[in-house]
């Protein structure tokens, strides 16, 4: 359990924001905590699942972010599944 | 007695030198004050400005130009035009007081810094001028909001701001120490007083007071232009510097320096003069937008006056002018969306006119930024606001501290990766928004690379709470400071 400083983005936002998410979190909650920042605020909400891509792999909704070989600060991409 | 005209002892006054005798040149001049020791000392004999003033001519213009000005504040100043300007052209007022009165007195540090340090008598003689110039613009430019208290409590940012961590101080401050506070003499004439000045705020000044007189702000338009001719005349020591270093072999040097300063501007102006021009300045008085401005006087100023000297473009010029089309429009979505943290009422500018305008000057914007407006919008209307507030911080770049936005530059068709670009600097991780900010880093990182970004101090531990809620309030704003939306919504409800 360590917190984990991350930028992300949000495909079709307009910025990346900083968001510090748990080295324990699975994929899906770091995409969740990157979205809830931009999806009904500056994006429009869809039904689609939300995925995260790191270092340009599409990370499985389970995996844990602490064990994907990611860094402090790294740059993570969220977008719908569609 | 009768008197010597202008001419007969000018030149004689003005060149005050003498050889050292006592001391030697690296004394007198060092290289990391002055920053001319490239060029040998005699070769800055040459140095000569183009327009010449005597100490009694510049009282005797100063005197008059203050008499006129602070005679119309007056008046004005019992009259209600304030009350009845347009609110979004009371945001550009706010903004500016706070962004620029500050950083005009710091310039009085760097016209002083040449003023003792420039390695031309001439220079030094210009550069007195100009001290005087910026410390008569800091004052006035805290006077006049001081005036406004009573209907804008904010006007007090014009002196508070520059003491605050505010994330657009922090952008402002660490352009113009770069610039200016903690610069050469040399880097000071170049980046300064050349490209910023010459290559965009004496033009920028001349359309501001404009647009101030046709919304009616008679007493912001009478400060502009009371400014701005100071400005045209040390601006001028530009173009001596500039000329006696490519005579002397040096051209590379002075790109270097007008590259990295250019574009630093170029941000700075997109932020402050986008916003206004393109969001704030009320529909009816828009003579032209930011980018035709951009490009009908910045542009064409660089075309003729800089390449005039042997100049090239900068190397990133291709990506400045593809920027015209989205940066700001990004950096203003942003800045509505984090209205409580600025210290003026942003205008959201997107009523359907306002939309319609920014459509035909920007074709493809509502392609591109209109869909987050169409969020924000119903957002409004239905009450959500909790929605259109922002709960974390963007992250800022580590050179021009303001957010990165290369995923809107996605949307614009600009870039193809929204992922800020890295660089590591003696293990720590730097993020920038664009190639021209990575690469002024990378040039000098020991110049840059001991100051955190708002986004480093939120994850650094610096800012407590790390909520909103505490970067709000390290950003010395307190709940009456918050800016909010300038039109209360009117442009969603379809009142506007």
């Amino acid at each position: 359990m360590a917190l984990l400083p991350l930028s992300g983005t949000f495909l079709g936002d307009v910025t990346t924001v900083g968001v510090v998410v748990d080295d324990e979190d699975t994929a899906e909650a770091v995409g969740q905590k990157i979205a809830h920042h931009a999806v009904g605020r500056r994006v429009a909400a869809r039904t689609a699942p939300i995925r995260v891509r790191l270092g340009g792999r599409v990370l499985d909704p389970d995996e844990i972010i602490g064990r994907t070989g990611v860094s402090p600060y790294d740059h993570v991409e969220v977008f719908f599944d569609e | 007695m009768p008197k010597l005209s202008r001419s007969d002892w000018y030149d004689l006054a003005r060149d005050m030198n003498w050889t050292f005798g006592y001391v030697n040149e690296a004394d007198v001049f060092p290289e990391e004050l002055s920053g001319t020791g490239r060029v040998p000392p005699e070769a800055w004999l040459a140095w000569d400005e183009p327009y010449k003033i005597s100490y009694r001519e510049y009282v005797h213009n100063q005197v008059t130009k203050d008499t006129t000005t602070y005679s119309l504040k007056n008046a004005v100043g019992r009259s209600k035009l304030f009350d009845q300007l347009d609110p979004g052209w009371k945001s550009v007022v706010v903004a500016h007081y706070g962004a620029i009165a500050m950083p005009e007195y710091l310039a009085s540090f760097g016209e002083a810094r040449m003023g003792r340090f420039g390695r031309a008598a001439a220079w030094r003689n210009t550069a007195t001028f100009g001290t005087l110039d910026e410390v008569r613009h800091g004052q006035i430019q805290t006077f006049f909001p001081y005036g406004l208290l009573g209907k804008e409590p904010r006007g007090d940012w014009a002196l508070k701001a520059f003491h605050t961590n505010n994330w657009i101080t922090l952008a402002v401050r660490h352009l113009f120490d770069d610039m200016f506070v903690a610069n050469d003499a040399l880097s000071v004439a170049i980046q300064l007083t050349f490209t910023l000045e010459t290559g965009f705020t004496n033009l920028q000044f001349l359309g501001m007071a404009a647009d101030a007189i046709d919304v009616g702000d008679l007493e912001f338009g009478s400060l502009i232009s009371s400014i701005q001719t100071d400005e045209a005349r040390h601006a001028q020591q530009g173009e001596p510097t500039i000329k006696v270093l490519i005579d002397n072999g040096h051209k590379e040097y002075g790109q270097f320096l007008v590259d990295h300063m250019f574009w630093r501007a170029w941000r700075a102006f997109a932020l402050l003069t986008g916003l206004s021009m393109d969001y704030y300045t009320p529909l009816d008085s828009r003579k032209m937008s930011f980018k035709e401005f951009i490009q009908d006087w910045v542009v064409k100023q660089f075309a003729d006056q800089f390449r005039d000297y042997g100049l090239d473009f900068p190397w990133y010029w291709d990506e400045f002018i593809n920027e015209l089309d989205w940066y700001h429009h990004a950096i203003h979505t942003v800045v509505w969306n984090y209205r409580p943290s600025v210290w003026w009422n942003s205008d959201a500018g997107v009523s359907p006119k306002e939309r319609q305008w920014l459509e035909e000057k920007y074709p493809g914007w509502n392609r591109a930024f209109g869909k987050h407006w169409d969020v924000l919008t119903e957002n409004v209307r239905t009450g959500n606001l909790a929605e259109t507030f922002p709960e974390t911080l963007p992250v800022a770049c580590n050179l021009c501290q303001l957010p990165i936005v290369r995923a809107a530059g996605v949307l614009a068709g600009a870039h193809t990766d929204p992922a800020p670009l890295r660089h590591v600097h003696n293990g720590r991780v730097y993020q920038f928004c664009s190639e021209p900010c990575r690469w002024i880093f990378t040039r000098r990182p020991e110049r840059f690379a001991g100051h955190k970004s708002i986004t480093d101090r939120l994850w650094t531990g610096d800012i407590n709470p790390p909520n909103i809620g505490g970067v709000l309030a390290y950003m010395g704003l307190s709940e009456a400071e918050h800016g909010v939306d300038a039109d209360n919504y009117a442009w969603a409800n379809g009142k506007h």
